[in-house]
């Protein structure tokens, strides 16, 4: 998986909201090619959408084509409650957002028959295409969704009990008063969450310190279950250095380290391309250029990148944006006008 | 077609006693504001009409509790046209902002009350387009002090002894179209009724008054929770005699802090002696020594409720300087919250000064009337009152002809809720609070005077010009817009 630190919980939000943007916009969802974006809630995933909602009012981005999967809800808790998932996710994106209320799907905590919710929105989930990318965080137990430790890390959408740890942490939403806390969740399981696409996680704070440790240096585990993330092909994980201090200081600094080889990477070449475009059209172009770039999501670059770079990038990620300036070899394949906006590409990701 | 999901947004919403930015959502199908999220999780509905205040204020539709008639009717004569008449006042007062109302009744005699009284009654239809919402009928009289008639007709004023007298006066079968009622407590045996009112439901307003302080106490005891136009038609306030206004300086029912009975404050007796004595405790009565003698009669007993001084005969001279006609002690249960009151603030009625003493004394209570005359959207001129006399019309102004006392005002709510803001420096947020939640929670009208989920969405869209007055720029009645300029 690949880790993008920064320094603090504000910029690591930032780069997993214009990230998300990005990735949206490569993906130019169509009504018959919808985006599938799976979404948490928390107080991390708070500040992105905070951004999120920001680009949308600065036209940066329509929700139009996107449809949203939601990772849980709390049983038993009505739907217009201050603090279920429903007001959440409302309260801080649907509210403000173009998103259409039919392309929103949220798990029914007050459902008649439980098992039959859960059963419904993974086929929902399938019928959909499956998921292009889910956002998500991890718990202080590691637990990524509702799956708490002991988790199958097969499972799928299921009545989840909360573990102690998780509701003691929500009691803070609940007036400080565990017993209004609700005992159980349906939740998308660690497999539902495994079969996505792409994962991206947020994970920042010292109190995720201990988990974000287990889950990135520690082995796949069923007690830290956001570790089966290490099995998944396109992980990352955005988190701020406080989110780092258990983490062993050498594998920090490597995970910079190939942030800031990219970088040297891009500069290079970027140099060499930079010269041969005029100042005028290139602040002009690159932000409408953008929209027109593809994204592989076949990953039939895939092959070649490894290849290429070997063990410095080991995610292939950045392989399926063909527009990234990691994937140098592709500028040859793009149209000449398309080659200033790696640099605008570049300087968008890298000065988070 | 009208739309039938509106949402406001960029709008300043009126929430209790602030202003707070955000959004609103309407829907003209059950002419309630809507929860959005609801509406977006349940019906996946989205707006039909998105409307950009700009910045200007939301505040529910205005509710006036006192208003005698309008545009020529008098809801207190009868008229053969009294229907239709009535409808076309309710459509002209809307586009004033004053979306529900309680049509006042002033003293007439029995036959008035049983024609006029069916037309007054609560507005069934939920119809947008009729205009303003009728509340229910507010009867001011007959049962008034005449010493303090204002300008009501003595003839036709009575006292009441038994509910019979009630129910003969209005008709039986009237009582459902009465919201509330304004009566002198201390007349007949007013207050021995008044609970019969509270029983059908029926708010009791003192009112047209020369009650003391201790028969308003007794009154509101029994059940009256309102005070009819604040100083104007009572006894004025004296500072060891309130009157009906001393009602606002009571304490809570239940004060926090246990209040400090007479003995322990007596300079006499100190805590040493009292220990080191060995005694057992002493009853306070025997232990208690004032030193003065006029006190004692209030303090040698246990503190009841009422007070021990004569409280009927009225005082012609003043006193000694240290009797003093209110029971020096408050006993918890027994003290009746401070009560709703109206204020009349169109600049005729009452001084700056007294609106600003009013309101601080009681903030959540005040409530703001016009006591607006029919001759209100008339021309300026003289018209005829009841038994030949006249009345003056000049601008707002209403004068008696005959010994130029005032006759009620012309004026709007909103140029009083501006009079007020001005005068007692309350803010725009409680001003409108006056003409909106604070009435609503007299009338103990539920559904009407907030901005909440499952209110009325009756509102008025308001915007503060150069001078810092509030101008109406749109109505809404049940979700549509009625009126806009």
């Amino acid at each position: 998986m690949k880790l993008i630190i920064r320094d603090d919980a504000e910029s690591a939000s930032e780069y997993v909201a214009r990230y998300i943007i990005k990735r949206i916009n490569d993906f130019a969802p169509t009504p018959e090619r919808l985006f599938i974006l799976g979404l948490p809630t928390g107080s991390s995933p708070e500040k992105i959408y905070k951004y999120l909602v920001e680009a949308y009012k600065n036209d940066d981005i329509s929700f139009a084509n996107v449809v949203t999967f939601n990772m849980d809800e709390y049983v038993d808790l009505a739907e217009d409650h201050p603090e279920s998932y429903h007001s959440f996710m409302y309260k801080h994106f649907f509210a403000h957002v173009n998103v259409k209320p039919e392309n929103v799907h949220l798990l029914n905590g007050n459902a008649p028959d439980l098992l039959v919710e859960c059963a419904e929105y993974e086929r929902k989930i399938r019928e959909a295409g499956g998921i292009e990318l889910f956002l998500g965080g991890i718990g202080p137990d590691g637990h990524i969704a509702f799956n708490e430790p002991g988790s199958s890390l097969r499972s799928r959408t299921r009545v989840a009990t909360l573990a102690e740890d998780t509701i003691r942490a929500n009691s803070r939403f609940f007036d400080n008063d565990i017993s209004q806390v609700p005992r159980q969740a349906l939740s998308v399981g660690v497999g539902t969450v495994m079969d996505a696409r792409e994962v991206v996680l947020i994970v920042t704070g010292h109190n995720k310190a201990v988990a974000l440790q287990k889950v990135v240096e520690g082995s796949v585990s069923q007690m830290w279950t956001a570790s089966c993330l290490q099995m998944h092909e396109n992980a990352v994980i955005a988190c701020d250095d406080a989110a780092t201090d258990e983490m062993l200081v050498k594998n920090v600094r490597y995970f910079k380290s190939i942030e800031r080889v990219e970088v040297e990477q891009i500069e290079r070449k970027g140099r060499a391309t930079v010269a041969a475009i005029s100042e005028d059209s290139r602040s002009n172009q690159w932000r409408g250029a953008l929209k027109k770039l593809q994204v592989d999501t076949n990953g039939a670059n895939k092959k070649t990148h490894k290849a290429e770079n070997g063990e410095l990038t080991p995610d292939s990620m950045h392989g399926r944006l063909v527009d990234s300036a990691i994937a140098m070899d592709d500028i040859e394949k793009m149209e000449d006008g398309m080659k200033l906006t790696n640099m605008g590409s570049r300087v968008n990701t890298i000065e988070m | 077609m009208a739309p039938r999901l509106t949402k406001f947004t960029n709008g300043l919403l009126l929430q209790d006693d602030r202003l707070i930015a955000g959004d609103l959502w309407i829907s003209s199908d059950s002419g309630k504001i809507i929860s959005p999220q609801s509406a977006f999780y349940g019906s996946g509905s989205t707006p039909d009409l998105v409307l950009d205040l700009k910045g200007k204020i939301v505040s529910p539709g205005f509710i006036e509790a006192q208003l005698n008639g309008y545009s020529g009717l008098d809801f207190a004569k009868q008229d053969p046209n009294f229907e239709q008449r009535f409808r076309a006042v309710r459509k002209g007062l809307i586009k004033a902002g004053v979306t529900s109302f309680t049509p006042t009744m002033t003293s007439s005699l029995p036959e008035v009350y049983h024609t006029n009284l069916p037309y007054l009654g609560r507005t069934q239809a939920r119809t947008a387009s009729e205009g303003a919402e009728c509340l229910g009928a507010h009867v001011e009289g007959p049962f008034l002090n005449p010493e303090r008639n204002g300008i009501h007709t003595k003839e036709v004023l009575q006292k009441a002894k038994v509910w019979d007298d009630i129910e003969r006066c209005y008709g039986t079968d009237n009582f459902r179209h009465i919201r509330y009622i304004t009566a002198a407590p201390e007349l007949g045996n007013m207050v021995d009724l008044i609970p019969e009112f509270v029983a059908r439901d029926i708010i009791y307003s003192t009112g047209h008054s020369d009650a003391t302080f201790e028969q308003a106490q007794d009154a509101a005891r029994a059940g009256a929770t309102m005070v009819t136009h604040m100083f104007n038609a009572m006894r004025p306030f004296g500072h060891r005699d309130p009157g009906i206004f001393g009602l606002l300086g009571q304490q809570p029912s239940r004060p926090t802090t246990p209040t400090q009975s007479p003995q322990q404050s007596s300079p006499t007796t100190s805590p040493t002696i009292r220990s080191a004595s060995n005694k057992p405790p002493v009853t306070p009565p025997q232990q208690f020594s004032l030193p003065r003698r006029a006190l004692s009669n209030s303090s040698t007993r246990t503190p009841t409720p009422r007070s021990s001084i004569d409280s009927t005969r009225r005082r012609s001279s003043p006193r000694s300087s240290l009797s003093i006609s209110t029971s020096i002690t408050s006993v918890p249960d027994a003290t009746p919250e401070p009560p709703f009151f109206g204020l009349i603030s169109d600049g005729i009625h009452l001084s700056p000064p007294t609106l600003k003493i009013a309101y601080s004394a009681h903030p959540t209570g005040t409530i703001l009337i016009t006591d607006a005359m029919p001759l209100t959207g008339l021309p300026d001129g003289v018209y005829p009152w009841t038994d030949g006399e006249n009345i003056i019309k000049h601008g707002s102004r209403l004068t008696l002809e005959k010994n130029g006392r005032i006759a009620g005002s012309a004026a709007s709510l909103l140029e009083c809720v501006n009079n007020f803001i001005e005068w007692t420096g309350c803010g725009v947020a409680e001003g409108l609070r006056a003409v909106t939640q604070t009435p609503a929670r007299m009338l103990r009208e539920e559904g009407k005077g907030r901005l909440g989920v499952g209110c009325d969405a009756d509102l008025c869209v308001l915007e503060l010009d150069e001078d810092g007055k509030l101008v109406l720029r749109q109505v809404w009645k049940f979700g549509e817009c009625v009126h806009a300029t």
